[in-house]
């Protein structure tokens, strides 16, 4: 998978880049709207991220031209305006997501992710971790074959965990998932929630699966503590 | 009736002054033309007198006196005419003196005898029994033959009084009638006169923040009013220019903030997920961490605070039913309640609609149930309660917490006010909640007010208006 970042604030380009070849990602860089032009139209990317303000090329006038030439590939604006009017604009343009500086590299690596993913839902009925069963038909919760009775917000907040097991997810990528922006101000909603759910999942076990990362959120995995 | 009205106060004023002016003119007018009627009552009585002598008494000695009281009689006739006519000879005695006139207005007997011998034309006004007050003029006569009379004819006052009378009457009735007119007139005038101030005034009342843009009507007189309203929206002006200065600076720096934001929460992210950190390195990254979230928060809040109070039309506009969103959002919230052990009830009658942004109300109630519960004691209790009251949709968040200290309640919506600095910075708040739901409140032209006991707990109450009247209560 290659992915073009066109960012022209060089530290943030630079975590980017680590983060997203740690994902195993090939990454090429721009920093400047032109250069980030000559590159989008000279290879073929499976996806765009591209910064709103650039020198020599505004990213909205970037995008206007790449989709000139290609309406297919996913482009993912970031920027450090977060007006409604726009959000719309861009997306209008052909942007297909849209993420607000600052951002947690996990939520930027969901978005890409999900972008990518788009056309080919990959949905398993069934997901796994370790000795947790997470069934999404029938919306079951087995630990070591054992029934786990949750709450509705419990459960999603569950599913979202088991879903991008193995990943931390940020308390904000998580109250916008299972609740809803509104909530994303001074309330520690999810804590409260995680330490429900790890009642429920965790307690009596000797595997803790829902970890804390201080300061990032919380993940589920059953690796050993890292 | 505002009493204290430039409009009362300028025509009572004038009416004052009109009266008093009236009330003088009258005066002088009734003292002058006393007097004037008076002089000619005098003048002509004296000349009457002087006739008499000049035709009748000239010759006395050759007519006789006969002639003279028949001549007086039939030419004067002093009963018919009302008047008082004697002719005294200078030894006092009487040669002539008139009757009871037709009118029996006097009684000619009780007329004092003349004083002295006289030998000047006098007047003088003669207090009768009865009340009557007679005017007499007195004329000395010599007739050829060298004797000397005295002429006296007299006419009650009375005749001149009726005329004072009549003057007295219609200004009694004329007066108030003139002036009550003009209070009238004048109130008119005024109320035209003042009638931009009346709009500038409500213009003005309705410029908030939110809509400094406006402008107050300016009247094109070419009067002060004019003056007036120019000057305030030139005032108005320079406020919008420099809230704008404000609101810019703010959303100017949270914006630059968040650039040099994301390079430190991703550096630190990247840190964070290296394998085999020791413990305190991971520890310390961590914490750094939150504190960078907690950052990203203030600046997030204080862009969406200066966004709203700029009025920008981020706000999507729909209608909904507030009781519904509110139910919803403390269903989702009670496990928060649950943890503290607190009771959150929530009632809410009937559908209230309201239009406005779903999202920003939301997070509306959430800040107040939130912050309800953050200072609420376990075992206390939360209510919540949304309905119609006076013609506006109202949510009320009440809690049995530590309430808020008098002092402090003023400036519990201000950005960054803490009521207890150590507490609710524990608590992770940073000062910004309030005036969140207070801004977001504004650009719905609703309001939220607060009144609390220090102890006992906090209500909080939003006020947002109904959606076009649409709303229906079915209890």
């Amino acid at each position: 998978m290659r992915i073009l970042l066109v960012e022209d604030e060089e530290k943030v380009s630079r975590f980017v880049i680590r983060g997203l070849t740690e994902e195993s990602f090939a990454v090429d860089s721009a920093s400047d709207g032109l250069t980030g032009l000559e590159l989008a139209t000279t290879y073929n990317y499976d996806l765009i991220v591209l910064d709103l303000m650039l020198p020599e090329l505004n990213g909205t006038e970037l995008l206007r031209r790449i989709r000139l030439t290609d309406h297919r590939v996913p482009i993912l604006m970031l920027t450090a305006r977060d007006a409604v009017s726009d959000k719309v604009e861009h997306l209008e343009a052909g942007a297909d997501d849209y993420l607000t500086k600052p951002f947690a590299f996990a939520e930027l690596m969901a978005r890409i992710k999900a972008l990518l993913r788009r056309g080919s839902v990959d949905r398993q009925n069934v997901l796994r971790v370790a000795d947790l069963e997470v069934d999404r038909l029938s919306q079951q919760v087995r630990r070591a074959s054992r029934r786990v009775e949750l709450t509705a917000k419990e459960y999603a907040l569950l599913e979202y965990l088991m879903a991008n097991a193995g990943r931390v997810l940020s308390r904000t990528m998580i109250i916008d998932h299972v609740w809803d922006q509104s909530f994303d101000g001074a309330t520690n909603i999810v804590d409260v929630y995680v330490r429900h759910l790890r009642s429920k999942v965790d307690d009596g076990h000797d595997t803790r699966l829902i970890r804390t990362v201080r300061g990032v959120g919380y993940k589920i995995s059953d690796e050993a503590d890292s | 009736m505002n009493t204290r009205s430039i409009r009362f106060r300028l025509t009572v004023w004038y009416a004052g002054l009109l009266a008093s002016m009236l009330v003088l003119f009258g005066a002088s007018v009734y003292i002058g033309l006393g007097h004037y009627l008076k002089l000619t009552l005098t003048d002509s009585l004296t000349k009457e007198a002087r006739q008499i002598g000049e035709t009748l008494l000239v010759n006395v000695s050759v007519s006789g006196e006969e002639y003279v009281t028949d001549e007086i009689k039939e030419h004067l006739a002093p009963e018919l005419n009302g008047l008082f006519v004697r002719v005294t000879r200078a030894d006092g005695s009487t040669l002539y003196e008139s009757g009871l006139p037709k009118d029996g207005s006097f009684n000619p007997g009780n007329v004092n005898a003349p004083r002295g011998d006289s030998t000047q034309v006098s007047s003088r006004v003669e207090r009768l029994p009865g009340g009557v007050d007679l005017i007499i003029c007195a004329v000395p006569f010599t007739s050829r033959d060298e004797s000397r009379f005295l002429i006296e004819a007299g006419a009650p006052l009375k005749q001149s009084e009726s005329v004072l009378h009549g003057l007295l009457l219609t200004f009694v009735v004329g007066l108030p009638v003139v002036v009550a007119v003009a209070i009238a007139g004048g109130y008119v005038l005024m109320r035209r006169a003042l009638a931009p101030v009346g709009e500038i005034t409500r213009t003005a009342e309705q410029i908030t923040s939110r809509n400094l843009s406006e402008r107050l009507p300016e009247a094109k007189t070419g009067d002060e009013l004019e003056a007036l309203s120019i000057a305030l929206n030139r005032m108005i002006a320079r406020i919008e220019h420099s809230f704008r200065h404000v609101n810019r600076f703010s959303a100017d720096a949270s914006h630059e903030l968040r650039t040099p934001l994301t390079v430190l929460r991703g550096e630190l992210e990247g840190i964070a997920q290296r394998p085999n950190l020791p413990l305190d390195v991971r520890e310390t990254i961590g914490s750094t961490l939150e504190e960078t979230e907690r950052l990203s928060k203030i600046v997030e809040s204080l862009l969406a605070i200066s966004r709203l109070d700029a009025g920008e039309a981020l706000m999507t506009r729909e209608q909904f039913d507030l009781a519904e969103l509110v139910t919803d959002t403390a269903d989702q919230m009670r496990l928060l309640a649950e943890d503290k052990q607190i009771a959150l009830k929530c009632a809410a009658t009937g559908r209230v609609e309201v239009e406005g942004d779903q999202g920003r109300v939301k997070q509306v109630v959430v800040n107040l149930v939130d912050n309800a519960i953050k200072y609420t004691s376990e075992g206390g209790k939360v209510e919540i309660s949304v309905g119609v009251a006076g013609g506006s949709a109202v949510l009320e968040v009440t809690d049995s917490g530590v309430g808020i200290p008098s002092e402090a309640i003023p400036h519990v919506f201000e950005r960054f006010y803490r009521v207890d600095k150590a507490r609710s910075r524990q608590m992770g708040g940073a000062g910004l909640g309030l005036s969140i739901v207070k801004s977001i409140c504004a650009a719905h032209q609703g309001r939220v007010s607060v009144e609390s006991s220090e102890g006992k707990g906090s209500r909080f109450r939003v006020e947002l208006p109904l959606a076009n009247g649409q709303s229906r209560r079915s209890q």
